[in-house]
């Protein structure tokens, strides 16, 4: 598979069109096995393509994705389509007039719109078992989960069919997927990257962010949504392992690798880390709740009825629990703030295991089963409860089912993290695996 | 929801309290009236006592043994710490009051706690009520012992008192042992009958007190009360009463948390560990001191009596009014609560997603106790 900046560079030099590159992608995403693709945008993506083709040929820079193809979970609007978010509620809502934000500015630095993507229904899980359109699968193993809710992005670009994917993140809407189908993926910075044109889920953690298979691709990807190209730390990263908590419940794996990384990092423990999960937990039932509470009140039943009962109760939960984990929240912030301010990295891992199997999607928690759905943001839910930039990378093990870590930094330090992910990949510690299986279609 | 607590008024039996040592200030018992309402004061207490011992419960301290730490801890303050502040109190107040109000202060400090208002309070704060049922009614039932102990300990001892050894416990043994045995005795044929009729008994248990605080501040206005006792002493009784309570219920709180009491039973400490009882303490006064003292050792409880209801029942409000907030700040519990929140808000829950959103609403409950820090995970 070819990387973004390879595609781009090759379409700027003139080697190849975007618009062959656009027909190779359409054809893979067209035969995609995984039930990760909901619509193919064809006419659209030859339209994109055809575009950055003549700026090509009139001498002009079509920008630094020229003609890269890429996909968006299904809640980014994109104009003249209904913004689903994965539901049948949805089917038939009014079309968007205009892109979201994200895919303008992608548009402009000559990125290729060709789909989009399955996700749980609403954002609203961790597995991407959507009742519409089927559970998505995992490319290391189609018949386990491919995470979620930003499932289907995962899948495409794990898969090969796309050098890069946009997803959302509210609980580890990335970080999950990204884990479990052995990629990078990106949470930044509570609203650091634009939100403008995106379904809502919970306000309070909503975020978007790019899944890539190279840590170059993330940086370029990252430049273009955000504005201003990323500068990648320099000298000495002072790293922190994060203790407690986030060593229970994990694979061993996970732990030697962060030993490995870290091995005389300082072990932090984050004080009250479950509190803040099911802080996490009700703000977001809670806002998810009151977002839905009038169409749930008209039509209940045309919702997944897994989504829908947990919709229906966050609506019920009282204003006083809300006002509550928000007071904690703000509480938490200002001692998490003191705690890690010697550290520029915090390591933890990403998921608790790898990926669960779709015939039985439970998982492991403190010895009992849990469902996926539910639990599988486990590591990630408090740590989107601290809004600070968190980049899942995945660890190197070939032939094995993927499995990722966490690297959190400081609001804007986004640079830091690049930076360690890519001294990581050098030292072979990390790094993405194609899966075992070779897809047809796959971009060469 | 949660609803704003006055602070409570003054209790009706203190003002009829007031009143009768006012009568008897105005209109003292003499000669042989005096003698008169002494036997019937005397009589009033075997009575008081009668009913005490039929009324108190074995089967609730029985019942309510099992959390024994929380009893120890509560005996430990009734009749450990507060004896300890009373003796303290006694001294210092003793430079600047008179005598026999000092002993005053150390005699409530060695009373048993109260049991009717232990519970109401308990109750009230949404503590544990069983428990208090039996942390109160074990303090009684010691009391009846202990309380006359102490005070030959440390009162007739220390020479502050003017009782002689034999006759007081001869006194104890008639006039509070036996009716208290014999009442407690008959309890399998009277218990039921005394525990269906507690308002009635009421008016008897308070006229008896009333009765022998008559008798008592009789024979104190004979003996020249009003010219020993001025606001200065008032005022030195209520500041000596307002620390020890405060020294009190300070410790209890760090105690509490020390040892690890949950709330319910934190509010048991609190409340049966605080307080000193006016219906226990009046009778045993006249049993345990001369007529002429009588008087004047009852005169602190008085206050201290007044004081104890008006903290409790300020500290029972909060306590209120944070069960209530803490109960409106989890989600809807059961089917039942759930769609009279949905009513509320206008969210129709169709049949078919109750069992769904009931077992969500489980799971959010289970998050919302540990955010409150009740769950570890």
């Amino acid at each position: 598979m070819r990387t973004a900046a390879a595609i781009a560079a090759a379409v700027r030099a003139g080697e190849v069109t975007a618009r062959s590159v656009a027909e190779q992608a359409i054809a893979a995403l067209k035969a995609d096995t995984h039930v990760a693709v909901t619509r193919v945008l064809e006419e659209r993506a030859l339209a994109e393509a055809a575009a950055v083709d003549a700026t090509v040929a009139r001498g002009d820079d079509p920008g630094p994705l020229a003609g890269v193809p890429y996909g968006v979970k299904d809640l980014f609007d994109v104009a003249g389509l209904s913004t689903t978010a994965g539901s049948a509620v949805r089917a038939n809502a009014t079309p968007a007039t205009s892109d979201a934000e994200a895919i303008h500015r992608l548009q402009t630095a000559g990125a290729v719109l060709t789909c989009t993507l399955n996700m749980d229904e609403f954002a609203y899980g961790f597995a991407t078992i959507n009742a519409t359109h089927g559970t998505t699968r995992n490319p290391h193993d189609p018949a386990r989960l491919a995470g979620g809710s930003s499932g289907g992005s995962a899948a495409v670009v794990a898969a090969g069919l796309l050098p890069f994917a946009l997803g959302s993140d509210t609980n580890g809407s990335i970080r999950v997927p990204a884990s479990l189908c052995g990629l990078y993926g990106l949470k930044p910075a509570h609203a650091s990257l634009p939100l403008e044109g995106t379904f809502p889920f919970a306000e309070s953690f909503d975020d978007i962010g790019p899944f890539t298979a190279s840590l170059e691709d993330m940086a370029l990807v990252w430049g273009v949504l955000r504005g201003e190209p990323l500068t990648l730390a320099q000298g000495e990263i002072r790293i922190a392992r994060l203790g407690g908590r986030f060593r229970e419940n994990a694979d061993p794996a996970q732990l030697a690798a962060i030993d490995a990384i870290a091995p005389d990092a300082p072990l932090l423990e984050l004080p009250d880390i479950a509190r803040a999960r099911s802080a996490a937990f009700l703000i977001t039932a809670y806002e998810g709740g009151h977002l839905h509470r009038a169409t749930l009140a008209a039509s209940a039943l045309t919702y997944d009825p897994a989504v829908r009962d947990r919709l229906i109760a966050g609506a019920l939960l009282p204003e006083e629990l809300y006002a509550k984990a928000k007071a904690f929240r703000a509480d938490f912030l200002s001692r998490l703030n003191t705690l890690i301010a010697d550290f520029d990295v915090l390591l933890a891992p990403a998921t608790p295991c790898t990926a669960p199997l779709i015939e039985d999607p439970r998982i492991l928690i403190d010895g009992a089963l849990s469902p996926a759905r539910a639990d599988l943001g486990i590591h990630t839910q408090p740590i989107t409860f601290t809004a600070l930039p968190a980049l899942a990378v995945p660890l190197r093990r070939p032939g094995m089912l993927p499995l990722g870590l966490q690297l959190i930094g400081k609001p804007g330090g986004e640079g830091a993290l690049l930076a360690l992910a890519q001294r990581l990949e050098s030292d072979e510690l990390t790094g993405v695996t194609a899966p075992g299986r070779i897809v047809t279609g796959e971009l060469t | 929801m949660a609803k704003r607590f006055k602070l409570p008024s003054v209790d009706p039996f203190l003002l009829w309290l007031v009143g009768t040592v006012v009568l008897a200030s105005v209109l003292p018992a003499r000669g042989a009236a005096l003698t008169a309402f002494d036997m019937a004061a005397d009589a009033a207490i075997v009575l008081l006592f009668f009913l005490h011992g039929a009324k108190l419960s074995r089967e609730a301290i029985l019942a309510g043994m099992g959390n024994w730490r929380l009893h120890l801890m509560t005996l430990a303050f009734t009749y450990a710490l507060f004896p300890v502040l009373g003796l303290a109190a006694a001294r210092v107040t003793g430079l600047v009051i008179d005598p026999s109000l000092a002993v005053g202060l150390l005699f409530l400090a060695l009373l048993p706690s109260t049991v009717q208002s232990s519970i109401a309070f308990t109750a009230m704060a949404g503590g544990n009520v069983a428990a208090a049922v039996c942390s109160a009614s074990l303090s009684n039932l010691l009391g009846i012992v202990l309380t006359p102990l102490l005070v030959t300990l440390f009162i007739n001892s220390g020479g502050a008192g003017e009782m002689d050894g034999l006759g007081s416990v001869q006194k104890i043994a008639t006039q509070l042992l036996l009716p208290f045995v014999a009442g407690h005795l008959l309890r399998p044929v009277i218990g039921k009958w005394i525990d269906k009729h507690k308002k009635l008994l009421q008016p008897v248990d308070r006229s008896s007190v009333l009765l022998v605080v008559y008798s008592a501040f009789s024979a104190a206005v004979a003996n020249g009360v009003w010219q020993r006792v001025g606001p200065f002493d008032l005022g030195v009784l209520l500041l000596a009463s307002s620390v020890i309570l405060a020294i009190v219920i300070a410790v209890n709180g760090v105690a509490a948390r020390l040892a690890g009491l949950p709330r319910e039973d934190a509010i048991v400490l609190l409340f049966c560990g605080s307080k000193k009882s006016l219906v226990s303490g009046v009778p045993m006064a006249g049993a345990l001191f001369a007529p002429a003292q009588v008087g004047m050792v009852i005169l602190p409880l008085m206050i201290f009596h007044q004081l104890q209801l008006f903290v409790c029942a300020w500290l029972a409000g909060r306590y209120h009014a944070e069960a209530e907030a803490a109960a409106a700040a989890l989600p809807p519990q059961g089917e039942a609560e759930a769609l009279v929140r949905a009513e509320a808000i206008g969210l129709p829950i169709p049949e078919e997603c109750r069992p769904g959103v009931t077992a969500n609403l489980e799971l959010l409950t289970r998050h919302a106790q540990t955010l409150e820090g009740d769950r570890d995970k």
